[in-house]
């Protein structure tokens, strides 16, 4: 952070508004969830679990992140107006994407240290249930060009490369406009938007294919990039209205945000809910219609054991119809519940959940039993995936708070912010 | 009740606001006035018949007759003259099928999505794009109804039982089909109409005072007795808003069910799961094609340059250009989870469309949906108006060159070699297809003539003058 950001910024912020003694809570709390996870490896006899559960953390905040950097290269894109004073924040957030990486270096060091820990792929020894290992598992054979530990390594590598990167340059040029005014920064922004998208379209989806598809390396799927995509869009808007509310509430947004940009905001986690769904019908329903095992074996892992009976993750799945889809469908069609924080933060806090539920839902399965049925969803494991939430969500959280003092409130000027702050239906 | 209200006193932080200056493109140019844009419109229709209207009219006319005979033929003879034989018994009447419905939907996506977006652009192009959607849709529906073959038993498509009380297969996404095109095609016939209400009433009132009776007469039987009251008004915004709300899950519906009609099936090249969006994005895609080969020749024929800006070219440009690469993205994805899947017969389904004997068609496709669109990353072809026009007909070749790669190449190789052929249509679907670009130009034709192609009311709300912040830059 530059001192003279600091100085700028901090001349602009509100009495009381120093975020730093928040910060510190915010760490404490991240670190203590980390610690608990590690606890937990450290005393859960079966590793898999928490580590497994660690996984899911780290894909859920990463995945809100990468939403935030999609929705801001898209503003630039279309030149948007009404989501200029919102904008910043996600700006703020997209720091933390460092961390995330060094968060994430765990799992890669597993994955050279104790390959097929995580994904089976990794250790051509790992015996599949009923039909050898998988080193001779011909799927395998003919995929190993791409799922291999150096591809892995390599990608992950890139993609965090990628995501610090283009953060970095729309940070860059949206901060220092605010201390020059010159327009060649909003040009910046687009030129790094246009290539950004791409970008950011192959990273997501490929990060979707290694970390989570990949679990379960037999089965494949088309959609799969959109799906992660819309779940990544949908956590974005949510932790996005939680800061405006938070915002709000502190006092920084008064007089700044008005009811537009609730109703604006939550019309797209709207539009974004029906997206979800349509995505997620899509590839279910196609699997089931056409009905062939080697596509189908994913669904019926997630709603029956091997003797038939129906398992925990078939009614998770229903918590995935109901809770991700219809409860945030009916409840985001009211006016009122868009506009008025008390109603609309819980909705977004609800929407985050069952993000997490989902992330569980793709994630979870791979972990076995002797049978090769998957263990169930209510089990310790749900403990680990909130410790480790918590803790990445912490550090994530410390990040943003730890950028917000160095840049002004509003990119005050942005061409477009009067637009923003007169925006109306 | 926490609703999120102007504070007393402004924030500190909006007194350091100044924004950079960046003035917005203007929707119409030339600070024209109200009563030009009126005068404009109005003319096209109030005007003499330009001797090119009727050129094109006849040759329309000439063209569509192809279709006419070629339907004739079809019926006095049989299915059996078209090229379709096993393996490929799906090809040019599905694939010119898709084709059309697919252009339809840059009319919906104009006229619905992008006014609940609040993109005032839209307004200069979404009465002819809807035009432009039904107008596809009718020659969309030709293929399906006469593929039957007997044609007077196309009625069993609907859900009434035949004579042995045989219901249609409701588990077919063919049959979905008939109810998403019907149902999609009356709510766009519906949100044109009613977006034509205070037009044809404009039209009603200035044909009487120029003393055409009886096209006053015509023009105020459809206008419903419009008179432009607030409470006209206020009822009218209010149906345009909820049939817009209808008609955005309806138009991604349909294509939805399109592609449905090949991923519900175990046909290798056919059965994946991004079908769908993929869909929805490609008939986009090739939608804002069709809408660029249509408006730029307008533009330039009625001097309407300060209607259709460089900014509305600009949009449409940058739209085909996302769109295209949002199917580009789809191609690749297919291709690498053929690969990825480690099915065989899915991997040699794309190893065959790119370097088998339908090779042609499939680099005809990429080069049309793929690289074409990456020519508007550049300003300087955006606005060379030419150069677009020609790279929209690009986008049209190669969007009905997908649907052909998707249907006959994954056709003409299927399971059983012992029974693999090679499609070549006959002169008769050549012919049909050919007429229904006369069919759509007949009726485009009509509507230019005697229908405003602009909503008048709508561009003057976006004029420089109709802004209440000045024509600043606030909106």
């Amino acid at each position: 952070m530059s001192s003279t950001h600091a100085a700028i910024a901090s001349a602009a912020l509100p009495a009381g508004s120093s975020t730093a003694a928040t910060a510190s809570k915010a760490l404490t709390v991240g670190i203590v969830g980390l610690v608990l996870t590690a606890l937990g490896v450290a005393v859960t006899p079966d590793k898999h679990g928490p580590v497994m559960s660690y996984l899911v953390g780290i894909t859920f905040c990463t995945s809100i992140l990468i939403g935030m950097l999609m929705l801001i290269l898209i503003h630039h894109i279309v030149d948007a107006s009404w989501s200029v004073v919102i904008r910043r924040q996600f700006e703020h957030a997209l720091s933390a994407f460092k961390w995330l990486f060094v968060l994430f270096l765990p799992l890669l060091v597993l994955a050279w240290v104790k390959p097929g820990f995580v994904w089976p792929w990794m250790d051509l020894g790992h015996e599949l249930h009923g039909h050898g290992t998988v080193g001779t598992d011909i799927l395998y054979q003919k995929k190993a060009g791409f799922l291999n530990l150096n591809m892995f390594t390599g990608m992950t590598l890139a993609f965090f490369a990628g995501w610090v990167w283009l953060s970095a340059r729309l940070r860059k040029a949206s901060f220092t406009q605010d201390l020059d005014g010159d327009i060649k920064w909003t040009f910046m922004n687009r030129q790094t938007a246009a290539f950004g998208l791409p970008i950011g379209a192959l990273t997501l989806s490929f990060a979707a294919i290694y970390w989570v598809k990949s679990l379960e390396y037999h089965w494949f799927s088309t959609m799969y990039g959109v799906w992660f995509f819309a779940n990544c869009i949908r956590g974005a808007l949510a932790i996005g209205v939680i800061i405006m509310i938070w915002l709000w509430n502190r006092g920084d947004y008064k007089g700044v945000l008005n009811t537009n940009h609730f109703y604006s905001i939550g019309m797209l986690a709207f539009a974004f809910t029906v997206f979800w769904a349509y995505i997620t019908f899509s590839q279910y329903f196609l699997i089931w219609n056409a009905n062939v095992p080697e596509e189908t074996f994913w669904y019926n892992l997630r709603e029956v054991n091997h003797d038939g009976s129906t398992n925990q993750w078939w009614y998770v799945g229903l918590v995935l119809l109901f809770g991700h889809f219809f409860v945030p469908f009916l409840y985001l069609l009211s006016y009122k519940h868009k506009v008025v924080h008390s109603k609309i933060k819980p909705i977004m806090w609800w929407i985050l959940a069952v993000i997490l539920v989902d992330m569980c839902y793709n994630i979870l399965p791979a972990l076995k039993d002797g049978h090769g049925d998957s263990l169930p969803f209510l089990s310790l494991n749900l403990l680990w995936v909130l410790t480790s939430v918590v803790g990445i969500g912490g550090v994530c959280t410390w990040s943003y708070l730890k950028s917000f003092p160095t840049a002004k409130l509003l990119p005050i000027r942005d061409p477009r912010i009067s637009e923003s702050l007169t925006h109306h239906e | 009740m926490a609703h999120a209200e102007h504070a007393a006193t402004p924030p500190a932080i909006l007194q350091e606001v100044k924004p950079a200056v960046l003035p917005r493109a203007v929707m119409v140019a030339n600070n024209r006035s109200f009563s030009w844009i009126t005068e404009k419109i109005c003319g096209i229709i109030e005007g003499k018949t330009p001797t090119w209207w009727w050129v094109c009219f006849i040759l329309a006319c000439l063209v569509a007759s192809f279709t006419v005979a070629g339907i004739a033929y079809l019926i006095a003879t049989g299915v059996g003259v078209w090229g379709h034989a096993n393996p490929v018994n799906w090809a040019w009447d599905i694939v010119n099928f898709v084709f059309w419905i697919g252009i339809g939907h840059a009319g919906t996506l104009i006229s619905a999505i992008l006014c609940l977006l609040r993109q005032k652009w839209r307004t200069s192009i979404n009465r002819a794009a809807e035009a432009m959607t039904i107008f596809a849709v009718v020659c969309a529906g030709i293929f399906p109804v006469f593929h039957v073959g007997r044609v007077w038993y196309a009625w069993y498509l609907f859900p009434i039982p035949n004579s042995n009380a045989i219901w249609q297969n409701f588990r077919s996404p063919l049959e979905w089909d008939v109810f998403a095109v019907s149902t999609y095609g009356t709510v766009s016939v519906l949100f044109w109409y009613v977006g034509l209400l205070p037009d044809l009433a404009v039209l009603r009132d200035r044909f009487y005072a120029s003393g055409n009776k009886l096209r006053s007469a015509l023009y105020g039987f459809f206008a419903l007795g419009w008179r432009g009251s607030n409470r006209h008004w206020s009822n009218y915004e209010m149906a345009y808003l909820i049939l817009a709300g209808i008609s955005t899950p309806l138009v991604l519906s349909v294509h939805t069910i399109v592609s449905f009609d090949f991923a519900v099936s175990l046909l290798p090249g056919w059965h994946t799961t991004i079908f769908p969006p993929y869909f929805v994005a490609g008939a986009i895609f090739s939608g804002f094609g069709m809408v660029l080969t249509l408006m730029l020749p307008l533009r330039a024929i009625y001097r309407m340059e300060d209607l259709i800006t460089q900014y509305h070219i600009d949009c449409m440009c940058k739209i085909t250009l996302a769109t295209g690469t949002i199917v580009g993205y789809a191609y690749a994805m297919e291709f690498f989870i053929a690969w990825y899947g480690a099915n065989p017969y899915e991997g040699f389904a794309f190893i065959n469309r790119a370097f088998g004997h339908y090779a042609w068609a499939y680099w005809i496709m990429i080069s049309c949906n793929v690289i074409t669109p990456q020519f508007f990353w550049f300003k300087a072809v955006r606005e060379n108006t030419s150069f677009v026009w020609i790279l929209s007909i690009f986008v049209n070749v190669g969007m009905w060159f997908e649907r052909f790669v998707i249907i006959v190449t994954s056709l003409a190789r299927d399971f059983l070699p012992s029974s693999w052929g090679y499609y070549s249509p006959s002169i008769v679907e050549i012919f049909t297809f050919f007429g229904t670009f006369g069919v759509f130009s007949v009726l485009f034709l009509l509507f230019i003539r005697f229908l405003p192609i602009m909503p008048m009311a709508e561009l003057k709300a976006v004029t420089p003058q109709a802004d209440v912040h000045g024509g600043g830059d606030h909106h």
